[in-house]
């Protein structure tokens, strides 16, 4: 089930709100854990089975680790239990690719074994190794009730598409939250702004994406509408979706972390992804950058400590090479900010933030490329090398079609409009009237999504396929 | 003192509850007239499509259908995308000076050599035999008039009329686009207006060597006509007016549709007040129809393979003919057309309108 659809905001929301408020508290988690599952279920019927089998999984391994006597022992028994939660996650994401590049490498054909890739399992495989690492650091304590664990783990609101949470931010929380009519607000406030964020700007800059690639007579100019508008239709849409999980979440009276905070403004790349993704941001460094010796290591180890990093970043996203290579894009960029360039970076605003507009935007055409030859394809073009004209009329066409679009987009990914009504609410002459028009602008975003759902049909979640 | 948190959760939850009690209470709509097409019915659920996910999916198309205030809804989203956004269209639809269009683009080459080889094979199967005069015309669409002058993108028509007569030499090429005009057409619709074409008619014919002279009286048809553009703009606009020609020969012809074993009128009263009154030429999409002139003062018969612009003009045409069948191959394969038709020395008009070319994949 999507966050924007009708079938979820009219029907499913609505209805496992009301039960969640009614039942008394010893029942809404189960409320949550029975709601997620028919969540899930109506989206993968089939697959639902390895989410539970992998919660099963994660609650056996929670008591194994807590009997375990000795250090090794635990040691040994992490690597157990998450190299099977790898190995599911391998399986269902990678094994393909394994085949077909194994096919590649030999010479030989063996037969591709066309899996499946259940929705979310990337999501989910994480938070439940957070949760394993973090009962053998002794961060969280084993948990007993499966209900919970179950209910930490296929949370509906961040099950398919994150924020990632961390087993020690929620364990807590599942014990015990409150939500009163403030924190009810704030979620609704937060959910309507992801839900505009996702089906209004990322759904018709998705429109304007395909109108490019469906396009015949593509040109320089189009090749960089394209690759804005895709950069941004990314942010959006997965901004949005973060936006809408941590709205529903705190109307349920959880705290979720924060997934982005206006990356496009960052001046380096390193800034940047404090900004982008940030739970997987802090899980990989969390859980594979300290572990492996972060930087207090040699410098050699600690360059090669981000490399990994960031091509299992990339591989995290998909079973591709591209995606390798957009991490080992952003790990290299990195490595040269952190020894070089993030000094000079600090002295040019100007020159910082259009090295980071252009860098991000490259990254994001190789993201979203099928493959490493169109990804090259289209950057050569970008840059006037591919034999395409500057410029065309079908490409003023859609310039002036969604000109509009792309620059709401532009100053929405920036903190502006956060900052003027911050600044008008504190003024006592505007705060009645920023608060009469927060009311209604919330109710013109849910009527237009509304609209925009119920005309069309281009409503895809690009970060489902992690 | 209002706390403005208790005043936006209770709005929200009573629009909320309000929509689902809505929606529970609404009786499902069969057909929704501005689109013109049925709507989903709640899906019969099975373990198996359950399972596979089918009946979900199904779910989901059902409620966008049935969604109440749908059309509302959809109002408000072309607002927002023409006015809040500043879009030039809606969905590939747009509207300038009072006439809605849909854009035609690009040329799609695939679909228009579609159309010319099953004319080809048309040619070289039943005609070139016999020697008739095979003739073609092209009806161009609205966007030849107005999609450039208004900042709008259309097919390369001077490369589509170039692969045309390229490609089509072996017929004889009536021109008939200098005839036509923007106000030719009818503002919410696809079509051109029959008594706009009068004309057009009279040219065709005396290209084909026949002459064309009958006196038609002018009918308004009383209801508003909304055309297809108008339910895919979703837009309140002004409705077209809807007129038809006819005269005593006219209403003396015999008009068999064959493909259903029936006799039928020239006009069809009934469907003018139907759902979509253009079907009111002819009784709109039927594969095979014969109209038969009792008053004819000649023999010559022609045979028009058309889409749904043949059916406005072709009642034009039986003041010069005998006999004239309608061929749209649209719904008849090609290769079984000399099981209906005998192809003898008829007058042969292959006449389509640009959209149905450039999609010709459609074409038998």
């Amino acid at each position: 089930m999507l966050f924007s659809s009708i079938s979820f905001l009219y029907y499913f929301l609505p209805c496992v709100l009301a039960l969640y408020f009614i039942v008394p508290k010893c029942g809404k988690n189960v409320v949550i854990l029975v709601s997620s599952i028919f969540f899930y279920a109506w989206g993968e019927p089939k697959y639902v089975i390895i989410m539970i089998a992998m919660i099963f999984w994660a609650y056996i391994s929670g008591y194994i680790l807590d009997m375990c006597k000795s250090d090794k022992q635990r040691k040994i028994y992490l690597i157990l239990a998450v190299g099977v939660c790898l190995g599911f996650l391998g399986y269902f994401k990678y094994i393909d690719f394994f085949i077909d590049n194994f096919n590649k490498v030999t010479g030989l054909s063996v037969s591709l074994l066309n899996v499946a890739l259940p929705i979310g399992i990337s999501f989910y495989t994480f938070q439940i190794i957070s949760y394993m690492v973090d009962v053998y650091r002794g961060s969280a304590n084993k948990q007993k009730n499966i209900i919970k664990l179950a209910t930490y783990v296929s949370m509906f609101p961040q099950l398919i598409a994150g924020p990632i949470l961390r087993y020690s931010d929620m364990e807590k929380q599942l014990d015990d939250r409150r939500s009163d009519i403030d924190d009810i607000a704030l979620g609704i406030r937060r959910f309507m702004v992801g839900l505009g964020k996702k089906v209004i700007i990322a759904n018709s800059l998705g429109e304007l994406c395909e109108m490019f690639k469906s396009s015949d007579e593509k040109t320089v100019v189009f090749f960089w509408i394209y690759a804005i508008a895709n950069g941004l239709q990314i942010y959006f849409d997965f901004s949005g979706y973060s936006d809408m999980a941590i709205g529903i979440g705190r109307i349920l009276g959880f705290k979720f972390v924060e997934n982005f905070n206006y990356p496009y403004i960052s001046k380096s790349i390193t800034e940047f992804w404090r900004r982008w993704h940030i739970s997987l941001g802090t899980w990989f460094r969390d859980y594979v950058y300290i572990p492996l010796g972060g930087n207090q290591v040699s410098q050699i180890k600690w360059f090669r400590n981000i490399v990994i990093v960031w091509v299992l970043t990339g591989f995290w996203h998909g079973a591709s090479w591209n995606f390798m290579v957009w991490g080992l894009f952003f790990g290299l960029l990195l490595i040269i900010e952190k020894k070089w360039l993030l000094r000079h970076l600090e002295s040019s605003k100007v020159f910082s933030h259009i090295y980071l507009i252009i860098l991000t935007v490259i990254s994001f055409v190789i993201f979203q490329a099928v493959d490493m030859t169109e990804a090259l394809e289209y950057i050569k073009s970008m840059f006037g090398m591919g034999g395409v004209s500057l410029i065309s009329a079908e490409t003023l066409y859609y310039l002036r079609s969604y000109g509009m679009i792309l620059l709401i987009s532009i100053i929405a990914a920036t903190p502006l409009a956060k900052n003027v009504v911050g600044k008008l609410e504190n003024s006592s002459k505007y705060r009645k009237i920023v608060g009469v028009g927060e009311v209604v602008y919330l109710f013109m975003l849910l009527l237009v999504a509304t609209a925009y759902l119920i005309d069309g049909s281009f409503n895809p979640f690009l970060y489902f396929r992690f | 003192m209002i706390n403005k948190n208790k005043v936006l959760v209770g709005l929200m939850a009573i629009y909320f509850v309000s929509m689902l009690i809505v929606s529970f209470i609404k009786a499902d709509d069969e057909y929704s007239d501005t689109e013109r097409r049925k709507l989903k019915q709640m899906p019969e659920a099975n373990v198996e499509d359950i399972l596979e996910g089918s009946w979900m999916s199904d779910f989901e198309e059902y409620v966008l259908d049935q969604f109440p205030l749908r059309e509302s809804f959809r109002a408000i989203k072309a607002y927002t995308a023409f006015y809040g956004l500043l879009q030039k269209d809606n969905n590939g639809i747009y509207i300038s000076d009072g006439y809605i269009s849909k854009l035609e683009y690009p040329l799609n080459e695939k679909g228009l050599y579609n159309a010319i080889n099953k004319f080809t094979y048309i040619y070289d199967t039943f005609l070139k035999d016999n020697e008739q005069n095979v003739y073609y015309a092209v009806v161009p669409d609205k966007n030849y008039f107005m999609a450039k002058e208004n900042g709008y993108i259309n097919l390369d028509y001077n490369q589509f009329f170039s692969i045309l007569n390229d490609k089509l030499s072996f017929m004889n090429y009536i021109d008939i686009v200098n005839l036509l005009e923007l106000t030719d057409y009818y503002k919410t619709d696809i079509h051109w207006k029959q008594e706009c074409i009068e004309d057009v008619a009279k040219y065709i014919g005396s290209q084909m060597g026949v002459e064309l002279l009958a006196e038609y009286e002018k009918h308004m048809i009383s209801r508003p006509f909304y055309g297809v553009y108008y339910g895919q703009l979703a837009l309140p606009i002004k409705a077209d007016n809807m007129f038809y020609l006819n005269n005593q020969i006219l209403s003396e012809c015999k008009v068999t549709d064959l493909q259903n074993n029936r006799e039928i009128g020239i006009y069809d009263m009934e469907l003018a007040e139907g759902k979509d009154p253009y079907e009111m030429f002819l009784s709109g999409s039927l594969s095979l129809i014969t109209i038969e002139n009792p008053k004819a003062e000649t023999d010559k018969e022609l045979i028009m393979f058309r889409d749904s612009f043949g059916s406005s003009i072709a009642p034009l045409f039986v003041d010069g003919y005998s006999k004239i069948t309608l061929v749209d191959i649209r719904y008849i394969s090609s290769q079984w057309l000399d099981k209906y038709i005998e192809f003898d020395s008829q007058d042969i008009l292959f006449l389509y309108s640009v959209p149905v070319l450039n999609n010709g994949e459609l074409i038998k």
